[in-house]
């Protein structure tokens, strides 16, 4: 029964719990004397007398525990106190729990997002059928076998024929289809399929059907296939759609069926077309567009496959050694072509993230040391009243656990802000972060981190607490022993944080100067300024001629705009995905021989003679391209830089020919001058040797055209642009307008998050060593008050302590930086492949993360310092 | 019904009343007391003294303060309150009863 009094009196007793464990304390102690004195008065000396109480005293708790054992209830009764006296001491030390949570917060909640994303994308299983066995399958050039390149028609259908390996074989088109929807016309990102394409999956269609043999005659009534995503977003996820024919690229198509979301969309495909091939298409083996996927036959290992596939492609070399004398195979698992460039990144990044939660366990782990000798008497306490050394452990081990459950739930919500940015930041051909979130793998993953770091953090308390003498620290208060071993304990951690720190920081300062080199980068073009507006002119110019007064009308109406101070158009442009072909194979006359390499393959784009001056790209010899390179006239050519330095040793090629086909049959073309290089596959990407045609000789389809602001403005530009090219064509769909400014930002965004994410791991890993060090020196300064106050007794001045504390500081950091340097000496080389013009072990780098660790701790122990040197020594003195 | 457990927990604090009806004291002098008084025959834990300690202050059996020892130590003494005498008169009645019942159970059988 509850009566007034005995709430008063447990109200009293929750209220002032330090002040009724320090009573206990003082209790047990006099019985202790009482005991001594007894057995004193038996005779026994002092000494062996306290020796035996003491240990009578201690064999209490073992009587008391077996008792209570009897009762059965015994694990979860015990662990329901654990809970509760853990929660009361985490209420209890209000900032110390914060900032405990916080820092595991921290450290799962990130560890979690990054875990997730490098399970979804290096190891969840792909949902398809027979996953573990579907491969794609590449050219290689044998001179430079490393980079594998798309396939040629020809080279498909030999290989589907001869190869033994696969059960399935099928390769992808990228095309575009363009639909005038409510909107106005737009483009559909399409896929060419052959008719093996969605059996290597064997995914069933989500409404309709996949495409039929039948669908694959040449005669045959033109179909489409559409991903879920266009078919919501588009078209209202209406299931009568399928049946419905729509007018894609001017001709009807029947939509058969719509496809699930995991269905392999190759080159960003909304829509889904079976391959027709074109006249001689069968027999094309020069140009390569073909992205081939297969299954292998069951019990073939990918290397049988290869072998196979590499035996087929020399057959073909000796076949046709004209287009083929050079070209190779190879296969690569779906893994590694979806997911292998962002193997490196994700893992370093794993890894990163992993020491920032390290870290974030060593610094609770160190606070939670101190605390737990802060609270030796009442763990004494409680030995006296009954509770048995496992108990105690199991006692702390709880505690460690609520702590880091509790951190684990706070970083849950951290989990789902980095999730959140991961799959902002992905790139697009990881399109299994697309719809990445918080699920139930990130659930499991976050647990298991938990767990883990309540072991991490409560083994350190536990190993203290078992050195305790607990009975003596009763009797001899809370100053003994133990301390000098637990404060070495507590500088090693630090160190090992300082040095977890300087590694991640050293990684953050090598993306930073990769990042800073590829900005101050020479582009070879001068991007500000400049508007792009994409279009596929083919099926509204059918023919060569229409095509070539399209792009002439185009850039001389847009040069017009006021504020445009130059357009110009070409096929490919620096920085952007390719929109058609772009390479051929050319053959030089009047080079220097270069053994191997007599017919080389290389990017040729078509261009109008406005372009070069468009994007500023110098033309260094010779002339540019005139109105006069027409049709009828003599078919000419541009070579730039790269291309003279390998073929002609840089000496002057003008008037020498360069033979290749682009938009006809291979033809002969004189070199009229040389334009400067440009970095066009990447800001990391030395220039390549390339050609350029002009566009009247060479009419293709695919158009970039391109504006340049005279105010440096090219976002304002952009309705007028598209009002002019609206004038000249209605019906053709324009792509979304970008600037180069954004391709070039583009080209570096994924690493900028890459750094990003570094940055932010190192800032988090910094503050947490710094709450580390300044716990560290600020627990060794109170504890050495009195020494201190001997010091400045006699006769030492206030600076003197402050420089011995910051020396201690100081050589911990020093410690700290020593022992990261050579742990991020081992570890930066698995960076090297996102670096760029830096070594991994680059000195400025290091230098650069030791200065900020090194600042950085001095800054943290200022405090301490400045609090040793205003201690008074008559205070201190006496108080000891 | 009683189970054996509370009847064992129940003789600690009935012995504890018991001592303090006779006089206040510390909780080395009610070990003490039980052990001279039984003639060595019970011995009181200290891990079992301290608790029971508490929880018949707890329940308002008991008062403590703070006091000074025969050899001058600071000592928290123990004194009996009116509830406490209640209790005991109480649970010495259920003891015999208890005891009675035991032993009639022993003879009979």
């Amino acid at each position: 029964m509850l009566t007034p009094g005995r709430l008063f009196r447990r109200l009293r007793a929750l209220l002032t719990t330090n002040q009724l464990d320090t009573e206990l304390d003082d209790e047990l102690r006099f019985h202790i004397e009482m005991e001594v004195a007894q057995r004193i008065r038996l005779g026994m000396d002092e000494r062996s007398a306290r020796a035996s109480a003491l240990r009578d005293f201690g064999g209490v708790s073992r009587h008391r525990d077996n008792a209570r054992d009897a009762r059965g209830v015994r694990p979860l009764e015990d662990f329901l106190q654990d809970v509760r006296i853990a929660a009361r001491a985490m209420t209890r030390q209000r900032t110390h729990t914060a900032v405990a949570v916080l820092t595991l917060a921290i450290g799962i909640g990130a560890t979690t997002a990054l875990g997730a994303a490098v399970y979804r994308v290096l190891i969840a299983p792909y949902p398809y059928a027979h996953a573990d066995r579907i491969v794609t399958v590449w050219q290689t050039d044998t001179r430079a076998p490393d980079r594998r390149v798309e396939v040629s028609p020809a080279n498909f259908l030999d290989w589907k024929e001869r190869s033994r390996s696969f059960d399935l074989l099928a390769a992808a088109e990228p095309f575009g289809m363009d639909w005038v929807g409510p909107e106005g016309p737009e483009s559909f990102e399409t896929a060419l399929v052959t008719d093996d394409f969605f059996p290597v999956q064997g995914l069933r269609p989500l409404i309709g059907r996949a495409f039929l043999a039948d669908d694959f005659r040449d005669a045959a009534t033109p179909v489409v296939a559409m991903t879920e995503t266009l078919w919501r977003t588009r078209f209202g996820a209406d299931s009568a759609l399928v049946g419905r024919t729509l007018i894609l690229d001017s001709i009807p198509r029947v939509v058969v069926g719509v496809m699930p979301r995991d269905a392999m969309q190759p080159y960003g495909a909304e829509l889904w077309a079976p391959k027709i091939f074109r006249p001689d298409e069968r027999r094309a083996r020069s140009g390569g567009y073909w992205t081939v996927a297969g299954r292998l036959a069951p019990g073939v290992t990918i290397d049988q496959a290869e072998r196979d596939i590499a035996a087929i492609a020399a057959q073909l070399a000796l076949e046709f050694p004209a287009t083929n004398q050079s070209t190779g195979a190879t296969v690569v698992t779906l893994r590694e072509s979806i997911a292998g460039g962002a193997r490196t990144p994700l893992l370093v990044l794993l890894g990163a993230v992993s020491f920032v939660l390290l870290i974030a366990c060593v610094n609770v782990s160190n606070l939670q040391l101190a605390e737990s000798l802060r609270r030796r008497r009442e763990l004494a306490i409680r030995t006296a009243i009954g509770a048995g050394r496992s108990r105690l452990v199991r006692q702390l081990l709880t505690e460690s656990l609520l702590l880091s459950a509790v951190g684990c739930a706070a970083g849950l919500g951290i989990a789902y802000a980095g999730i959140a940015a991961i799959r902002a930041f992905a790139p697009t051909g990881l399109w299994q972060l697309q719809r990445f979130s918080l699920d139930g793998t990130a659930l499991l993953i976050a647990s298991a981190l938990a767990v883990v770091s309540a072991l991490a953090i409560g083994i350190m308390p536990v190993a203290a607490s078992a050195r305790i003498p607990l009975a003596e620290s009763l009797v001899a208060g809370a100053r003994s022993g133990a301390s000098a071993a637990r404060r070495r304990l507590s500088r090693i951690l630090v160190v090992s944080e300082l040095a977890l720190a300087l590694v991640l920081l050293v990684g953050a300062g090598l993306m930073l100067r990769t990042l800073s080199l590829l900005g101050r980068m020479d582009r070879g073009f001068t991007a500000e300024g400049v508007l792009v507006t994409t279009v596929q002119a083919w099926g509204y110019y059918p023919t060569s001629a229409h095509r070539a007064e399209y792009a002439r009308q185009a850039t001389e109406r847009l040069a017009s705009v006021p504020g445009v101070a130059a357009a110009g158009m070409t096929s490919a442009l620096p920085l952007a995905w390719p929109i058609g072909l772009e390479r051929a194979r050319v053959t030089i006359e009047g080079q220097s021989p270069v053994p191997g390499d007599d017919a080389p393959t290389m990017r040729v784009a078509a261009a109008t003679p406005a372009y070069f001056e468009t994007l500023r790209i110098p033309i260094e010899a010779g002339r540019g391209f005139q109105a006069t390179d027409a049709a009828g006239s003599v078919p000419v050519a541009l070579v730039n830089r790269a291309f003279v330095r390998r073929y002609f040793a840089d000496r002057n090629p003008i008037g020498a020919r360069v033979t290749f086909g682009f938009m006809s049959a291979p033809l002969a073309r004189e070199i009229v001058g040389v334009v400067g290089d440009v970095r066009h596959e990447g800001l990391h990407a030395d220039p390549a040797p390339g050609v350029f045609v002009p566009h009247a000789q060479a009419p293709t389809g695919a158009m970039h055209l391109v504006v340049r602001s005279a105010a440096g403005a090219p976002a304002l530009l952009q309705r007028r642009v598209r009002a002019e090219l609206t004038a000249l064509n209605g019906a053709m769909p324009l792509s979304d307008q970008t600037t180069m400014e954004a391709l070039v930002g583009n080209s570096l965004r994924e690493r900028r998050f890459q750094l990003g994410l570094f940055g932010a791991f190192s800032a988090t890993a910094l503050l947490l060593a710094a709450i580390g060090i300044y716990g560290v020196m600020n627990r060794a300064t109170q504890e050495r008050r009195h020494e201190i106050g001997v010091r400045m007794a006699v006769g030492a001045h206030a600076g003197d302590v402050r420089w011995m504390v910051l020396r201690n500081g100081g050589v911990l950091a020093v410690s700290g930086i020593v022992a990261g340097s050579g742990i991020a000496m081992l570890l930066s080389r698995f960076m090297a492949g996102m670096l760029f013009g830096v070594t991994p072990i680059d000195p400025l780098t290091y230098a650069g993360a030791a200065g900020v660790l090194l600042a950085t701790a001095v800054l943290a122990v200022l405090i301490p310092a400045w609090r040793a040197s205003r201690v008074d020594p008559v205070r201190a003195l006496r108080d000891e | 019904m009683i189970t054996p457990g509370d009847r064992l927990q129940g003789t600690l604090d009935l012995l504890i009343l018991r001592v303090l009806r006779q006089e206040s004291t510390h909780g080395w002098g009610i070990a003490q007391q039980i052990q001279q008084i039984s003639r060595d025959v019970l011995q009181v834990n200290q891990g079992s003294l301290y608790p029971a300690l508490r929880r018949l202050e707890e329940r308002g059996w008991i008062t403590a303060a703070w006091g000074t020892s025969d050899n001058n130590r600071r000592a928290r003494y123990y004194k009996l309150t009116a509830a406490g005498r209640k209790r005991l008169t109480d649970e010495t009645a259920s003891w015999q009863e208890f005891v009675l019942a035991v032993s009639r159970v022993l003879h009979t059988a």
